[in-house]
């Protein structure tokens, strides 16, 4: 396995957005699923991640509620709201042209400049 | 994101704090435990896999600060935190707090207090449409302006001006009336203000009933018409409105009610200083028909003329045109003098004298306020030292340089807010002792309350002080090192020379201020002295003076009113207790009244040049009476009153004829005509006008012949000496008087001892402030003095027990405390000698027998402050005589 990747800065609200647009979950079960998309290559600062959910809620993109966990136990919730849909899908677009460029500069030859 | 969402969960955080609390808590052990059991899963064991859980998350208090922190709840929280702190730190020293919040509401109320008197009396625009452009207008004679520098209005120029002068909107006269109610009830002498129609116009109100007055009743022929105040139309009739419309008698004429002003509406009582008005006016009337006496152009300018000036024209043009409509009026006169005008902002008049007094106070009021700022900035920075060791922990911990900054100020603010709100409800009671005891000549004073200004005042002062008093100390703590502070432990808690010289430099600050403010209060005081023991040249001990006012009905005749005022001293004499008893037109102290030209056969008589005299018409027994001092010739005797003969005062005496004989000399007095008289008695001088005026020039007729009607005074004043003291004979007085003619009634009834101390009102008001401001600060700073003294012998235990364990003997060690408790007190002294010499300057005008610096006074301040200043250090210097070097040593 290769070594873990620290989260880029900027892009863990993108992440968390993503995992949550495939089906509502709880904290923990987000770290879970963006380290399971990612096949264990990305780190996440747990602590971290609930700053970011307060965040995301206080900006009206997701909102939460509270529920029962696999193991039957009170858990919150977090779904995407429309705004959050739209949030994602703008910020995938950004992320997308952004990574073609950079990928674009990286392959660079000599002989193209 | 929608500004909704997050006021919901902004409001959601704040209203729901504890619930969202709990909430971020089991998230956040869910997460924790969740991963947990997965490890557990994966066969770590429980207690390690707990363990590792909790350290792969990190700090979770960091975690939650951040979550709180997205909430943007923030700065709400802090708020509310560095709120609890504050009054937590608060509560751990009551007596300091106590202390604190009681000199701040102390400073606040009192400047509070003040504050609202000034603010009616000085700030508030006068409760008219646009005050701003109301200006008064006078009338000058060059030729008589040495002695009249300016006149009030007359009624036919003013007439020519409504019609001529295009710089006013409108132009309004009033005139202060005094009239005779009859009919329904018991009939009562009213004042009241005879006002040209459109004097409400001018002004920019409208009675709340009924109408104003109609262009044409300010001619004759129309009826009779009048507009009650509030204030009257509530005592008279009950707040009846059934009164529009109906009649009521004035002087003997049915005059139609039409209006009824509003109870906010307010007329100046003086305008300028020729024409006083009824402190509370009861109606106003028309103009009506002009009086036979009014139809002069040059004559009779007894009229208050205020004008509105048109929006765009200047001060400057408006004079310039009245200026030209004067000259024409001058020419058309064709008395041989010229006429001119003056024109003054309408609230400056009414405010006037009063400004200067009132400013002084606020000034002093202020000062105790910056000395109460002085003393607290004190108090906390004698806390700084033991505060410096907590704060420097706190820092440690992490705290920032703006949180311990923010905390600390929090904690003034809210000993500014409490000492504030204590400071407010000590204002109201303030207030209404300052009203009660403040001069009725204050001009609006009945407009002085509390209101939204004032408490906005109060609120910004309370603001205003903590921050000045706390930033200091506030400053200090924050910007110690923290390393070092803790490293030298206890050491650091007693105090460091730096912070004692701040502290050396506060106390003398307090020093010099409570050092003017009580050589400005002394000086007030000498002055009140001095004007008290002037020689008024007339008696006042047991003179009891009752004011009468004829109605015109029955006593029309001049003859009528002296026959009363004789036939009432007659009846008086036989009063058991009564000494005496005269009578005069004018009581002395009453300012000037009616003048005369004096002038002797041979030097012509021209108007500009010859002396003017205050004459005053007297019964016989009237100098004996008062008290004034027959010098040479005689007193007047009933069969004078057909002979043409004078009394005159010492002055003209020895204006005239120095160095001769003055009975039998001939003057001539110009009263409504030229009058040739022969002088029978000289009197003493006595201060007519007020008690600080020199006197002036008196000429006393029994009577007089020369004008066209024959005149006796329609108002006058019987004065009676008594045996006894009295007021206890007034009752007796009332009851010879009401039994001569129930009709006449008297204005007032009070002994001459009265009349001297309503003159000084004013300045005994201002002194008395002046003394208990003067003297509060003095309080406050020996309060300090104390403070810093008890304080240093306290830090310095250690080292006074060292000096005193190596021999320094008690006489040593009380010593140096009194020296350097003492030695901020003089250079405060000093400084305090050297500002109330510029300072006295400003105030000159309020004084009287005094210049403005008094080295009498300053001694006098010199020796209170160094006494009270010893005093304050006394105390704790004796307990640092008697520390034991033993107990002090071991003492950390």
């Amino acid at each position: 396995m290769d070594k873990q990747l620290d989260v880029l800065q900027g892009t863990l609200d993108m992440l968390i957005l993503k995992a949550i647009s495939l089906g509502p979950l709880h904290g923990y079960g987000i770290l879970l699923r963006i380290q399971q998309i990612s096949k264990d290559r990305l780190e996440i600062q747990q602590g971290s991640l609930y700053p970011a959910l307060y965040r995301l809620e206080h900006q009206g993109w997701i909102t939460s509620e509270w529920g029962e966990s696999e193991n039957n136990r009170k858990a919150k919730y977090y779904r995407l709201t429309a705004a959050g849909k739209r949030r994602l899908q703008s910020e995938a677009e950004k992320w997308n042209r952004m990574a073609e460029v950079i990928v674009g500069i990286l392959h660079t030859t000599p002989e193209e400049v | 994101m929608t500004s909704l969402s997050r006021f919901r969960s902004w409001f959601r955080a704040i209203v729901r704090r504890s619930r969202m609390e709990s909430e971020m808590e089991a998230e956040l052990r869910f997460h924790i435990e969740a991963y947990a059991e997965d490890l557990i899963r994966s066969g770590v064991p429980r207690a390690e896999a707990m363990r590792r859980a909790r350290l792969e998350f990190g700090g979770i208090e960091r975690a939650k600060e951040e979550c709180r922190d997205q909430r943007g709840v923030s700065h709400f929280e802090t708020l509310v935190q560095d709120l609890r702190y504050g009054l937590r730190m608060l509560r751990k020293s009551p007596g300091f707090t106590a202390v604190a919040v009681g000199t701040l509401a102390l400073g606040i109320g009192a400047n509070t207090a003040i504050f609202s008197m000034v603010n009616s009396v000085l700030l508030r625009p006068l409760a008219y449409y646009e005050p701003q452009h109301l200006y008064v207008i006078r009338e000058i004679i060059p030729q008589i302006s040495k002695f009249y520098p300016s006149l009030a209005a007359n009624l036919p120029d003013f007439r020519i001006w409504q019609k001529e002068c295009r710089s006013f909107d409108s132009i309004g006269i009033a005139e202060p009336v005094s009239m005779d109610l009859t009919g329904a009830g018991e009939s009562e002498e009213i004042e009241g203000v005879r006002s040209s129609a459109n004097l409400f116009d001018v002004l920019g109100v409208r009675p709340v009933v009924g109408r104003g007055f109609l262009p044409e009743e300010d001619e004759g022929g129309h009826g009779h018409v009048v507009v009650l105040t509030d204030r009257f139309w509530r005592r008279r009739f009950d707040g009846d409105l059934s009164i529009v419309g109906k009649s009521i008698v004035l002087d003997g004429t049915p005059s139609e009610v039409v209006g009824i002003l509003a109870a906010g509406f307010h007329f100046p009582k003086q305008i300028g200083l020729m024409t006083e008005f009824p402190d509370h006016p009861n109606f106003f009337q028309p103009l009506s028909k002009s009086r036979s006496n009014e139809q002069s152009l040059m004559g009779d300018f007894d009229f208050a003329a205020i004008g509105r000036l048109k929006p765009g024209v200047t001060r400057e043009a408006a004079l310039a045109e009245l200026n030209v409509v004067q000259a024409q009026i001058a020419k058309q006169a064709n008395q041989g003098m010229d006429l001119l005008a003056e024109i003054a902002p309408l609230e400056a008049e009414v405010v006037g004298p009063a400004r200067r007094g009132l400013l002084f106070l606020l000034a002093a009021v202020g000062a105790v306020l910056l000395i109460v700022c002085v003393n607290l900035a004190n108090l906390l920075l004698a806390r700084v030292p033991g505060r410096m060791h907590e704060a420097a922990i706190r820092a440690a911990l992490g705290a920032t340089r703006r949180q311990l900054v923010r905390q600390l100020l929090m904690e003034s603010m809210l000993l500014g807010l409490l000492g504030g709100t204590l400071g407010i409800w000590m204002a109201s009671l303030g207030l209404g002792w300052l009203l009660h005891t403040a001069p009725a000549s204050l001009p609006r004073l009945d407009e002085v309350h509390i209101d939204a200004r004032i408490l906005s005042f109060a609120v910004f002062i309370s603001v205003l002080t903590s921050v000045i008093f706390g930033g200091l100390p506030a400053w200090r703590i924050a910007h110690a090192d923290p390393q070092g502070t803790l490293k030298l432990g206890a050491a650091a808690r007693t105090e460091n020379s730096h912070t004692r010289g701040l502290r050396g430099w506060l106390i003398g600050l307090e020093v010099t201020l409570s050092t003017v403010l009580l050589i400005l209060a002394g000086l007030l005081t000498t002055s009140l002295l001095h004007l008290l023991r002037v020689n008024t040249g007339f008696a006042v001990e047991r003179v009891l003076a009752a004011d009468i006012d004829l109605p015109p009905h029955g006593y029309s005749k001049p003859d009528a009113r002296l026959r009363f005022y004789d036939q009432a001293v007659t009846n008086l004499r036989a009063v058991p207790g009564v000494v005496s008893a005269g009578w005069v037109s004018i009581l002395p102290l009453k300012g000037e009244g009616g003048v005369t030209d004096v002038s002797v056969p041979g030097e012509p008589s021209r108007t500009g040049e010859t002396p003017i005299a205050n004459y005053r018409v007297a019964g016989p027994g009237y100098f004996q009476t008062i008290g004034i001092p027959l010098i040479a010739g005689r007193d007047f005797v009933e069969t004078d009153r057909t002979k043409h003969v004078i009394i005159v005062s010492q002055g003209i005496a020895e204006r005239f004829w120095p160095n001769q004989n003055p009975i039998g000399q001939i003057c001539i007095n110009s009263w409504g005509g030229e009058e040739r008289n022969e002088v029978i008695g000289v009197v003493g001088d006595i201060r007519t006008v007020r008690l600080d005026k020199v006197p002036v020039l008196m000429v006393y007729t029994p009577n007089m012949f020369a004008r066209a009607i024959p005149y006796g005074p329609q108002s006058a004043s019987i004065v009676l000496h008594t045996t006894t003291d009295p007021a206890a004979s007034a009752a007796a007085v009332r009851d010879v008087l009401r039994k001569l003619d129930p009709d006449v009634p008297v204005v007032a009834l009070r002994p001459m001892t009265a009349l001297v101390s309503q003159s000084v009102e004013t300045r005994r008001f201002q002194m008395s402030l002046a003394l208990i401001f003067g003297f509060c600060a003095l309080l406050l700073a020996s309060l300090g003095i104390f403070g810093v003294v008890a304080y240093s012998v306290e830090q310095r235990r250690h080292e006074l027990g060292i000096r005193m364990a190596l021999g320094a003997q008690h006489a040593n060690v009380l010593g140096m405390v009194l020296r350097q408790g003492m030695s901020p007190v003089l250079v405060g002294l000093a400084a305090g000698i050297i500002a109330a010499l510029f300072s006295g300057r400003l105030i000159a005008t309020l004084l009287f027998g005094v210049g403005s610096f008094d080295p009498l006074t300053v001694a006098c301040v010199m020796v209170v402050i160094v006494t009270v200043a010893l005093a304050a250090c006394w105390i704790p210097a004796r307990r640092a005589i008697h520390v034991d070097p033993m107990v002090a040593l071991r003492y950390e």
